[in-house]
């Protein structure tokens, strides 16, 4: 099709709530390079180094104080995963007896072929032949959900598939963003009530995916179903996923709730508006505000 | 660090559109990317840019006793680096393999095919001779390094002199650039690198693959050769297997290729000589004004607009009935506007028209001008939407914007 749409480069404006202005009164925010105190008393933490007696901010982000410890949470940063995180990641390789996964972390995380759940569900000792068929499971280039299980002392973390809710994933869009954005809730696995589930990596890549019908769960999440999915379904998945590109755009906190709340504010605009900037705008104030009544 | 995995949609999009003869940036199968050569201040500094693929070649000399062996020939280095800021999965000081491939390749063109005069090089026989050394930095990765590599090299090498030697007797002088004018190599023939990427075991073939389709590929062949139909160098890495149908009629792409290139090098040498005989400002120092790096600037783009109107009403008559949305669509913005037949034009600029009904009744002139005042956008519109403005027969309904605007793109262009 030879429809386009073009606009004009502009000078941004600063969108500024009054709620976010309030919130900034009690931090303190600093930039690399910056002096937080020339006291020797405290203790430094992560995020600081000291220059010449003085102690300085390594990282752009916001200054904790813990009695005498002072460490410097950034704003921007890779995931740091944590025992029970839910994460969402990508097969790089496949080792012996183990999957390397990319969860955009600073190291890529470990899959062990004994945290998986075999195929029929059964609970044997791994043999020499499930090595060899480890490629028949998961290849290089597959999507699987996952959680934390330890972590090494290098930061690496251990995953396991060890649920029926857990495995590989199927048909359905990955979303990329920051994992400070997505909110710690008791469960990240959703299905909305808009016609899509949802998963919210805390790892910041976040899985849209067709409500599953009624099915058999075959192999603890082996399986890929591979029918085609209905144009409204396709349409309700388009429509999630450029409201959460909207969403991370203006650095709202990602939940059910949020997301549900962005889609709703959403439906008044077609799917490829929501991209536009003054529309995303739009959306994400209607759905701050409605998360404000909803709080008060 | 890692370079982030492709996707499989991606991959598969990728060699789904091969297959359709489709490439991403919509060459055509033996097509290469448009290749700029630029010389720096000094002799022997060249930059060759490869559509985004960016490689800087330095070549410098001195002196050095020679091999035993070999006491009449000079020498030749050659070194390429992957620099981290081509790619964030290059690290420096890392010997990658294909940092060790590209650089026996570069040696394989280069000195196995003897394009330089090395006796030439030769000052005092078993005693004192000519080292030249090649530096091939990488600048910025976007795929087909070894072609671009090998252009930048053979470039460099044709760009560079040497200083003047005078020999009287025992005595040897090496004489400086302002003593006396230094004097280039003698080459014999320029080699260049064509390289052709596979897909599915050998059915698909492209040339000069960019970054992601060099991902997807099964394997890559690379021919040296230079103007006069002699191949250099062929080597072919991936493991895939290659008929022998399929290497001639490489070969005979690579020679057309080839030629044209050489032909791009020699018109950037000549330009250089030109620019350094008037004097004015070249290479480097002309060069750095224009590497300003603006938000708002991109390169030009070939848009086909031969069938746009027909197109476009095929499109408009076959299109469904659109969704159902709030009645006033238009969202009012900075930057953005409306313009059209019957429409209010909220450019905020005036057009003749307009400004001629203004001077025949003044009230209406105060309500014009406050409602332009209101919307005031036109402080920041760049002078060129002008032309666009002027034109008001828009063809059609509004859904049909791409016309109008197609348009006018093809009168500016011209």
């Amino acid at each position: 099709s030879m429809a386009a749409n073009m606009r004009l480069p502009t000078i941004r404006k600063q969108v500024s709530l009054s709620s976010s202005l309030s919130a900034l009164d009690g931090k303190d925010l600093v930039v690399p390079g910056d002096v937080i105190t020339s006291d020797t008393g405290f203790m430094r933490g992560h995020g600081t180094y000291m220059d010449e007696e003085k102690l300085t901010a390594s990282v752009a982000g916001e200054v904790e104080r813990v009695n005498k410890l002072i460490c410097v949470r950034p704003l921007k940063t890779r995931f740091n995963g944590e025992v029970g995180d839910v994460v969402v990641g990508r097969i790089t390789e496949v080792q012996q007896k183990r999957w390397k996964v990319d969860t955009n972390s600073r190291l890529d995380s470990v899959l062990l072929l004994s945290s998986v759940n075999l195929p029929g569900g059964e609970l044997r000792r791994r043999s020499a032949e499930d090595e060899l068929t480890m490629r028949d499971y998961l290849q290089e280039g597959d999507l699987i959900s996952a959680e934390v299980q330890s972590v090494f002392s290098d930061g690496a973390l251990s995953l396991h598939t060890r649920s029926l809710k857990y495995g590989k994933l199927g048909q359905g869009v990955l979303v990329q963003l920051s994992p400070s954005l997505i909110k710690r809730q008791k469960t990240h696995f959703h299905n909305l009530p808009c016609g899509a589930s949802i998963i919210l990596g805390n790892n910041g890549f976040v899985w849209l995916y067709p409500t599953p019908g009624h099915q058999d769960e075959e192999a603890g999440g082996y399986y890929t179903s591979l029918e085609p999915v209905s144009l409204s379904d396709r349409e309700v998945i388009s429509r999630l996923r450029n409201c959460l590109l909207a969403l991370g755009a203006h650095k709202v906190l990602l939940y059910d709730t949020s997301v549900l709340y962005c889609y709703e504010s959403s439906l008044p605009h077609q799917i490829k508006d929501i991209l536009k900037p003054e529309v995303m705008e739009e959306i994400v104030m209607m759905t701050r505000q409605k998360l404000v009544e909803l709080e008060g | 660090m890692r370079d982030t995995p492709l996707s499989n949609c991606e991959r598969d999009f990728l060699l789904k559109a091969i297959q359709e003869k489709k490439r991403l940036d919509g060459r055509q199968t033996y097509d290469y990317r448009s290749i700029k050569i630029s010389f720096g201040t000094d002799y022997g500094c060249c930059f060759v840019d490869l559509g985004k693929t960016r490689i800087m070649a330095q070549v410098s000399c001195e002196l050095i006793t020679p091999k035993e062996n070999r006491p009449n020939e000079g020498l030749i280095f050659f070194n390429i680096e992957l620099s981290p800021m081509a790619s964030p999965a290059f690290e420096m000081g890392r010997q990658s393999e294909l940092l060790v491939k590209l650089n026996r390749q570069l040696e394989r063109c280069l000195r196995n095919s003897k394009c330089i005069d090395t006796e030439s090089l030769c000052v005092v026989s078993g005693e004192k001779v000519w080292q030249i050394r090649v530096d091939v930095h990488l600048l910025n990765h976007d795929g087909n390094l070894m072609d671009a590599a090998s252009i930048a090299a053979i470039a460099a090498l044709c760009h560079f002199r040497r200083p003047d030697v005078g020999i009287q007797g025992e005595e040897v002088t090496v004489y400086s650039t302002e003593e006396r004018d230094p004097i280039p190599l003698s080459i014999y023939h320029m080699p260049i690198c064509v390289s052709f990427s596979f897909f599915q075991q050998g059915t698909y073939l492209l040339v000069d693959p960019c970054e992601r389709e060099e991902r997807v590929m099964d394997g890559l062949l690379m021919i040296a050769m230079n103007k006069h139909r002699e191949i250099c160098s062929i080597q072919s890495s991936g493991g895939i297997m290659l008929l022998k149908d399929q290497v001639l009629r490489c070969s005979k792409i690579a020679s057309v290729k080839v030629s044209e290139i050489t032909e791009l090098i020699n018109k950037a040498l000549e330009n250089d000589k030109k620019a350094r005989k008037t004097g004015g400002k070249f290479g480097f120092a002309e060069s750095l004004p224009q590497e300003r790096i603006t938000a708002l600037k991109t390169d030009v783009s070939h848009v086909e607009m031969s069938d746009v109107k027909e197109k476009a009403n095929e499109i408009v008559q076959r299109a469904e009935v659109p969704p159902q949305t709030v009645p006033s669509p238009v969202l009012t913005a900075p930057g953005t506007g409306q313009v059209g037949e019957g429409l209010e034009n909220s450019w905020g600029l005036k057009e003749e028209e307009e400004e001629e009904e203004e001077d025949e009744t003044v009230e209406l002139k105060m309500e014009l001008e406050e409602g332009h005042e209101e919307k005031g956008r036109g402080n920041y519109l760049p002078k060129f939407c002008f032309p666009w403005v002027s034109e008001t027969d828009s063809p059609g309904p509004r859904s049909v914007c791409a016309v109008f605007y197609g348009h006018s793109l093809q009168d500016s262009t011209e």
